[in-house]
């Protein structure tokens, strides 16, 4: 599903000081985000858009990594079943049960680093949560939920 | 799944090869445990909800990535995997990647989200979101389903493992296994209705260090004595493959290229629908947090899912020399290649309180995931129909009575269909999978990618979903209850619409009709859409803040900042 890859916020990229200066800073600044429709297929706001470039790469190979080798085993199984020198597993076998599970921890590894990435290009601390936000409320969640 | 499941019946559960008597140290070993998890309960005792059902939203990174390790690993993955693994050879491995790889979809598309909504339980959400009491309803139902399902396989894990431990208690009336299951089943429920989530979270820390050593050390122990590793067995069992039969590895010989698939897709889209999986994202204390416990509770679900195959290799393989042909007629049974785990360190000669270690981590991986499951059923029941819809001025002590009377029902529930199950803890367990993936997963991820999906369309698709699921059930499963069926009611459904991967079809045709509807009907309120655009926005928002409060609360001036 790469079909959203129209973005517009291309040439940007290049400002990797992570500065909350920097254009993206103050386009999160200037973005109500409450505003912004939400769409999977659409993204609205800048930062949307960044995220889901991460988003939509981060799941191709995710999903390559998860079918891929059992449909290659169906279509080539010869191929597929040879024995690997030294480790001695069939190859199907060693990239569903091994490569597999541990391409998707790295998979995920990368992805929240970036989206870490991402908080510090656009100015965001998550550090300094209590005092920020935009409304002032801590007094509503403490009545258990009980209040409609 | 079909042929194992009259093996079950016939056999009486006893798995052969094991060896079923009261030992001592073993014994001492799994009460001292279960009493440690019983104290910790008690000093974590809980009196209101917010405790209880989202322990405060205050657990750190390591901690929840453990509780989500814990909860996640259940007996499906501590013996089940194992067992299909043996018995199933690479069909099997649909379990290992289905069951990890899943994390990833859960991280990069729904774990951050859920916790900027914020609210208490699955069902929550789905009420909130469509703003619906009957989409709330219809989804905490299904949140006591798929607890009630899911922990049928949990009970029969530990009724199988109590076995070892303790051997025939004899209740009167009462085959062994089942007499187990209902001793076991007590002690959970005496523990859960206890302590709440808070407790239930420190536990579950407790639990998965319990776990994972008991399963590592057990792995390398095996390996080491037997001759079949030194210091990777993970990687070491490739050797041995060539050895075992055929069937261990080749692929397809024991369900066909579409199984795969359907089994693998059912259980990735169950995982991001699991009401006790996505609660987790609800307690910990801001957004990021709940990515990288994220990524955290997949690096501790990895080290068991890594080991498991190697496992059941070297299962396998002293299965073969010591008690009989793994494959074939008669083969291993279904009740054995569940207890693999425990059999393989058995049948090494391994000292008896070693053994009775590994059997402990099963019976704590099961008393970790019922927890979980029942923490989430019971809190759909008390909070979600009887404080939500049935009595809205229900005081705390009301709502914590209705959730430990519905942990006391769940539990009675379980313990009585636990007593003859239908299948292997696997196959059990992933039907569970295929309800969560069919009814729950598309309306959190239409819900929080879509905003204008509304309530008419999640109304629509939430019981298309629970149609497909029931369909394929009642096709499959009911017939191994009724002994004058054999196999499926239809086998050309049961060959395409498997009930075990029953969500690869319903997904799609659950998000068709839910977008569908949604288009045809009115868009959903204006301050709906606006929680769902706070769902997303990476502005930071406070430790007990939900979407809708900031919503609410700052919405009436927009770009207030």
């Amino acid at each position: 599903m790469p079909d959203n890859n129209t973005h517009d916020s291309t040439d940007r990229r290049a400002e990797t000081d992570g500065g909350v200066a920097g254009q993206p800073g103050q386009a999160h600044r200037n973005t109500d985000y409450l505003s912004a429709e939400v769409n999977l297929l659409n993204p609205s706001t800048q930062f949307m858009r960044d995220h889901l470039r991460i988003v939509w790469t981060g799941f191709a190979i995710w999903f390559v990594i998860v079918f891929g080798p059992v449909t290659l085993t169906r279509l080539a199984p010869d191929v597929m079943t040879t024995q690997l020198p030294v480790i001695g597993f069939p190859l199907h076998y060693f990239l569903v049960a091994t490569v597999a599970p541990t391409s998707a921890l790295i998979l995920s590894f990368w992805y929240s680093r970036k989206r870490d990435a991402l908080d510090q290009k656009y100015g965001i601390e998550h550090q300094t949560v209590e005092e920020t936000g935009r409304g002032g409320g801590d007094a509503a969640a403490t009545d258990g939920g009980v209040d409609e | 799944m079909t042929g194992t499941a009259n093996v079950v019946l016939q056999s009486g559960l006893l798995p052969e090869g094991l060896n079923v008597s009261f030992k001592l140290v073993p014994a001492i070993l799994v009460l001292s445990m279960l009493f440690l998890f019983l104290a910790i309960g008690f000093v974590f005792r809980v009196a209101d909800t917010e405790n209880m059902w989202v322990a405060g939203r205050s657990i750190g990174n390591v901690e929840n990535g453990m509780a989500i390790g814990a909860n996640w690993m259940s007996a499906a993955s501590y013996l089940g995997m194992a067992a299909l693994i043996a018995l199933s050879g690479f069909y099997g491995l649909a379990f290992v990647v289905g069951w990890t790889t899943g994390y990833f979809i859960l991280l990069i598309f729904m774990a951050a989200q859920l916790r900027r909504f914020g609210k208490y339980t699955a069902p929550d959400f789905v009420g909130d979101r469509f703003n619906s009491d009957a989409a709330r309803a219809i989804a905490a139902i299904t949140t006591f389903l798929i607890g009630f399902v899911y922990a049928i396989g949990q009970a029969r894990g530990m009724g199988l493992v109590g076995l070892y431990i303790f051997g025939d208690i004899g209740l009167p009336g009462l085959s062994g296994y089942q007499s187990m299951v209902v001793f076991m089943m007590a002690i959970t429920v005496g523990y859960l209705t206890l302590s709440g989530m808070l407790g239930a979270t420190k536990n579950m820390a407790v639990q998965y260090t319990i776990l994972i050593i008991a399963f590592i050390a057990g792995l390398y122990v095996v390996g080491f004595t037997q001759g079949y590793s030194t210091v990777l067995p993970q990687i070491e069992y490739g050797m041995l493959i060539s050895e075992l039969g055929a069937e261990f590895s080749e692929p397809f010989s024991s369900g066909s290229y579409y199984l795969w698939i359907a089994t693998c897709f059912s259980l990735i889209v169950g995982t991001c629908g699991l009401p006790h999986v996505l609660v987790r994202f609800y307690t910990v204390e801001s957004e990021r947090t709940a990515r990288w416990s994220t990524v955290w509770g997949l690096f501790f679900i990895c080290l068991l899912y890594w080991s498991a195959p190697a496992f059941a290799a070297f299962g396998t393989d002293l299965y073969g020399e010591n008690v009989g042909a793994v494959y074939g007629d008669p083969g291993m049974s279904s009740a054995a290649g569940d207890v693999i785990v425990v059999l393989a360190a058995q049948l090494a000669e391994l000292p008896q309180w070693f053994v009775g270690l590994i059997a402990a981590g099963g019976i704590a991986a099961a008393i970790a995931t019922v927890a979980g499951l029942f923490i989430a059923g019971s809190s759909a029941i008390s909070h979600d129909i009887y404080t939500n819809i049935i009595n809205p001025d229900a005081t705390q002590r009301q709502q914590i009575l209705v959730g430990r009377l519905s942990i006391v029902a769940l539990g009675v529930l379980t313990t009585l269909a636990a007593l003859d199950p239908a299948a292997p803890i696997a196959a059990l367990v992933s039907y569970a999978f295929s309800l969560a993936g069919s009814v729950l997963f598309p309306m959190f991820f239409l819900g929080m990618w879509w905003e204008n999906t509304n309530r008419q369309g999640a109304l629509a698709g939430m019981l298309t979903g629970l149609s497909i699921w029931s369909i394929s059930m009642i096709n499959e499963v009911v017939p191994t209850y009724i002994g004058s069926v054999e196999g499926a009611f239809v086998p050309a459904l049961a060959q395409w619409m498997p009930a075990i991967g029953s969500a690869l079809i319903a997904v799609p045709i659950v998000f068709a009709v839910t977008i569908v509807v949604s288009m045809v009907t009115d868009e959903p309120p204006m301050e709906t859409k606006r929680v769902v655009r706070q769902c997303h926005s990476p502005e930071p928002m406070s430790q007990q803040q939900t979407a809708e409060d900031v919503v609410t609360d700052g919405g009436e001036t927009p770009a207030d900042d």
